[in-house]
């Protein structure tokens, strides 16, 4: 057979559907000067006083402290809510019980408020003398400007992205597949065990990332009960809007871009995560 | 096929006793505590919240909070949210459904590096997202000569604030219109174009009537997050009373004054858009159930 | 293990799926319950699995009353349409599951739990595939591990639901055959679920045909097919041609054949008769009722021939099927005129086969 001239060739490639050249290059542009720019204008920035100066500023006990609170807390409450997030879903989706769909609209509410807000109507929770706050000071818990308040407010602002992921994943579990198992004799919980959290681990795993990415960077509900103090509870965007003030732009941008390159790398763990799960054993 | 010598692969049974539990019983117990569980834990972080707002909002009584709300810094701060709101959300519309025509109508490499692209500002802070346009149009930022010079102010003034909510509010429209349209095809686009329908006319009567409930959704996501956004704008507005503070902003300097019940009286109002945000994305789900969840799956899909 | 039904009924809101069901099943017996779709035959299975719960009605278990014990307690195999093999763990896995999860002093040691795998895997011809995942096996191969999988508790009931019905007829028939083979070394109760008559007959030693929700016959397969005890059965057994039965002058016929001496016939209006193809002999025009052939099809050893019968409308042909040899000796091709006779039928009243058409 002989190959098709060039031109032909190329006319067989070119789309059916117009407008790629146009909707593909506004595409760009946009991302250009809204995403692109201004983030390598911070890493630029960065690196602006040199490497040494970087590592310098970097590694300074304060930022230090302040980066290991930021994640430290994000982690622990991604943690939280994986374990909560999981009993949530698992209750919408499996069991009847009253105002069920009520409920479940309520969990994107962390997700639909605004942080500000969700920050100063945690404080007023937890303070000393607010609801919750009242009934764990005899326990000796203090929630409010301290640590357990960072990771208090992250709980609640990861929490949507831990249910939102498992529960379509729950609804696609094959009924049958638990009926076998229980047919062979397994009880509840060596089905749950064996069969269900097999299945669940890449969504409880993604989940989990989403909810400790979107900690990481939290600002709005964090800095209203945690307290703000350098070295104890003081988190990272904090900081950096600290040095921003005092126009230390090279140790502001120091920071974001440690906060930037650690927050990437989970992207991308999130991304492979996710082909990985859809392609495991072979999928069906 | 034969059937080979058995002995080993199965014993013929000898009649056994039978345990007798009922574990339908068990089962119950199990089912309450996790029901328990998982209520007292949404209570304590999404319920209690919510309610503290309002309780806080009308503690000094109804005057208070009235009053709260019609004081000419309130006001200018509400005008301020509704300003970048009405600014933002229609240009990230205009991105999005850009997007996401480029992304599902046509084949290209580096497809997923774009989608990836436009998932960026979920993977960065917010302060960062400010910070960024400091840098770019700040006193000391790159344009930041060129700016002064000509008298336009980007930071510390309203175009700074529109920008700052831009970058962390883009992604939500495309998102959600991605899989939408990715699960719809191309097959009524070429259709209508095989018919003899121009570019655009394909595009405003075949596609807009399909992707419209994943666009309203998409926006609804964007407008609350537009309205509410709170680290991005603290950075870039530079806080002046009256000029440059959107109503999250507002609602810290209240609190930071010690004004709780002005403070979370303009709060009740963000928590109030909160819910309504809610009732709509319910209603929307409701009425398209692929829209629930969409996103993550399809995603793996595109990346195929 | 013996199991006996006593009036199992079981709803799904106003819709009674199995209504009123007594059954009586032998151990060691190998029995079909044979249905169209929404007959109840699977909802049976389940109860009698503990996947459902009937309304009122009893389940024993060897004369004890299993109708409230839990599904891991019954110890009984059962082999899902979709096989329902858990997709993350190997084959080996599968088979050994329901072995690994056995309470600890039940519990075989590793070792004996891994010899019992292999010796599965060997009666079921896939010792080469322990290691692969379900998603890399066939579908006839995945029905094997999922049989493997219920037989290595030692159930005393097989229960299998359509287990062939996705399956190419190759594998269909070869499995089959085999299932039979095991059933005959292995001695174990077993009950399946299929809607497919043929595999009823070939596979079971026992069947029961269910009509919406209750029993309609049970006997050996001779007995089902050739002396169906209602027109439902009858029809659903194989393919049937059915006539009116006329009344003239106090006589009865069907078209001009005359069937007064039939025993089975009661006065009154409303009878009709099913005859089976093969119980049509195609003669000499002169010898029978006066027909047409208007379709020949050889099949195989079988041909099938459509003939327009005098008298009868040209929509509702009668299907013969006469042998090979008989075929060559008489030399049918179509529009040839030929004689028709009635071997063998069977009457019934006329509504109970239309309300019949209704269900099927």
């Amino acid at each position: 057979m002989r190959a098709r001239p060039a031109k032909a060739r190329r006319a067989a490639r070119r789309p059916v559907i117009p407008g790629f050249g146009l909707t593909l290059g506004y595409t760009m542009l946009y991302l250009s000067l809204i995403v692109l720019i201004p983030l390598s204008a911070t890493f630029i920035r960065s690196l602006g006083g040199g490497w040494e100066h970087f590592w310098n500023v970097v590694t300074a006990p304060r930022v230090v402290a302040s980066l290991r609170l930021s994640f430290g807390a994000a982690l622990l409450a991604a943690a939280v809510n994986a374990l909560f997030g999981l009993v949530i879903a698992w209750v919408l989706v499996r069991y009847r019980f009253p105002f069920k769909r009520l409920i479940d609209a309520m969990v994107d509410l962390p997700f639909a408020l605004p942080t500000a807000v969700a920050g100063i109507a945690l404080t007023a929770l937890y303070a000393p003398n607010g609801w919750l706050g009242r009934a764990l000071l005899p326990l000796g818990v203090r929630v409010a400007f301290t640590p357990l308040g960072v990771v208090v407010a992250l709980i609640f602002i990861g929490l949507p992205f831990v249910v939102r992921t498992l529960q379509p994943v729950l609804e696609e579990l094959d009924k049958e597949v638990e009926q076998a198992a229980a047919t062979l004799g397994a009880s509840e919980w060596q089905t749950f065990v064996r069969v269900i959290l097999p299945a669940l681990w890449p969504a409880l795993l993604t989940g989990f990332a989403l909810a400790f990415a979107r900690a990481v960077g939290e600002y709005g509900s964090v800095i209203f009960i945690a307290g703000n103090m350098p070295m104890k509870s003081e988190i990272a965007p904090l900081l950096i809007i600290t040095k921003l003030e005092q126009y230390d732009y090279s140790g502001a941008t120091a920071i974001a871009v440690v906060m930037l390159m650690l927050s990437f790398a989970l992207m991308l763990g999130i991304n492979a995560l996710q082909s990985w799960a859809s392609t495991r054993h072979g999928a069906t | 096929m034969e059937v080979p010598a058995i002995a080993a692969a199965y014993e013929v049974p000898v009649s056994r006793s039978l345990r007798r539990r009922d574990p339908r019983q068990g089962t119950r117990w199990g089912r309450f505590v996790l029901i328990g569980v998982a209520l007292a834990f949404l209570a304590a972080f999404v319920l209690l919240p919510l309610l503290v707002v309002f309780a806080q909002a009308f503690s000094k009584g109804i005057g208070v909070y009235l009053a709260a709300l019609s004081e000419p810094s309130a006001w200018s701060a509400i005008k301020l949210t509704l300003t970048v709101a009405a600014i933002a959300v229609p240009m990230n519309l205009l991105f999005g459904v850009v997007s996401a025509w480029a992304i599902t109508k046509f084949q290209f490499r580096g497809k997923s590096a774009l989608v990836t692209l436009i998932d960026l500002p979920f993977a960065v802070s917010p302060v960062i997202a400010g910070l960024t346009y400091i840098l770019l149009f700040g006193a000391r930022g790159w344009f930041g000569p060129y700016l002064q010079a000509h008298d336009i102010r980007v930071v510390f003034a309203v175009p700074g604030i529109v920008l700052a909510t831009i970058f962390v509010t883009f992604p939500f429209v495309a998102r959600e219109l991605i899989p939408v349209m990715q699960a719809q095809g191309k097959h009524d686009e070429e259709t209508a174009l095989s018919l003899g329908a121009g570019g655009w006319q394909v595009f405003w009567h075949v596609t807009l009537p399909n992707i419209r409930w994943g666009l309203l959704y998409g926006v609804l996501l964007c407008n609350a997050r537009a309205m509410g956004e709170f680290g991005a704008v603290s950075v870039v507005s530079g806080h002046i009373r009256g000029l440059t503070n959107t109503m999250p902003l507002h609602v810290e300097i209240l609190y930071n004054e010690y004004n709780y019940a002005a403070a979370f009286a303009v709060a009740s109002l963000l928590a109030f858009l909160a819910l309504l945000t809610l009732a709509g994305k319910s209603l929307l789900e409701w009425r398209q159930p692929e829209l629930k969840h969409g996103t993550r799956r399809a995603r793996a899909d595109l990346e195929k | 293990m013996s199991i006996t039904l006593r009036g199992v009924t079981k709803q799904f809101g106003e819709f009674a799926a199995v209504d009123d069901v007594n059954l009586d099943i032998p151990s060691g017996a190998l029995l079909a319950l044979l249905g169209p779709s929404g007959c109840g035959k699977t909802t049976l299975l389940r109860i009698i699995a503990g996947l459902e719960t009937p309304e009122s009605g009893q389940v024993l278990f060897d004369g004890r009353d299993a109708t409230s014990w839990p599904i891991r307690d019954r110890k009984v195999g059962f082999v899902f349409q979709n096989y329902a093999l858990f997709r993350h763990m190997t084959v080996f896995e599968n088979i050994a599951f329901g072995l690994k999860v056995k309470a600890r002093r039940e519990r075989p040691p590793a070792a004996a739990i891994r010899r019992k795998v292999q010796s599965l895997l060997e009666l079921v011809q896939l010792d080469w595939a322990g290691e692969r995942y379900p998603a890399q096996l066939s579908g006839g191969q995945k029905q094997r591990v999922a049989l493997a999988r219920a037989l290595a508790v030692d159930p005393e009931v097989l229960l299998l639901d359509e287990p062939f019905g996705a399956l190419d007829a190759q594998v269909r028939h070869e499995l089959r055959r085999w299932l039979r083979r095991l059933h005959t070394e292995l001695h174990f109760t077993s009950i399946f679920v299929t809607h497919d008559q043929q595999e009823a007959i070939e596979v079971a030693d026992t069947i029961v045909v269910l009509n919406r929700g209750r029993i309609e016959q049970t006997g050996i397969p001779g007995e089902v097919y050739d002396l169906p005890r209602s027109a439902y059965v009858h029809r659903f057994l194989g393919q049937v041609n059915e006539l009116r039965v006329e009344w003239r002058e106090g006589r009865a016929y069907l078209g001009p054949v005359d069937i007064s001496s039939d025993p089975a016939l009661q006065p009154g209006a409303g009878l009709v008769a099913l005859i089976r193809p093969h119980e049509i002999d195609v003669v000499d025009e002169s010898a029978g009722w006066r027909a047409t052939v208007r379709d020949v099809r050889v099949i195989g050893p079988i041909v099938r021939l459509e003939l327009g019968a005098e008298g009868r409308p040209p929509s509702e042909p009668l299907e013969a099927e006469i042998s090979r040899e008989r075929f060559d000796i008489g030399r049918f091709h179509v529009g040839q005129n030929v004689g028709v006779r009635f071997r063998r039928w069977q009457i019934y009243p006329a509504d109970a086969v239309l309300v019949s058409d209704a269900a099927a």
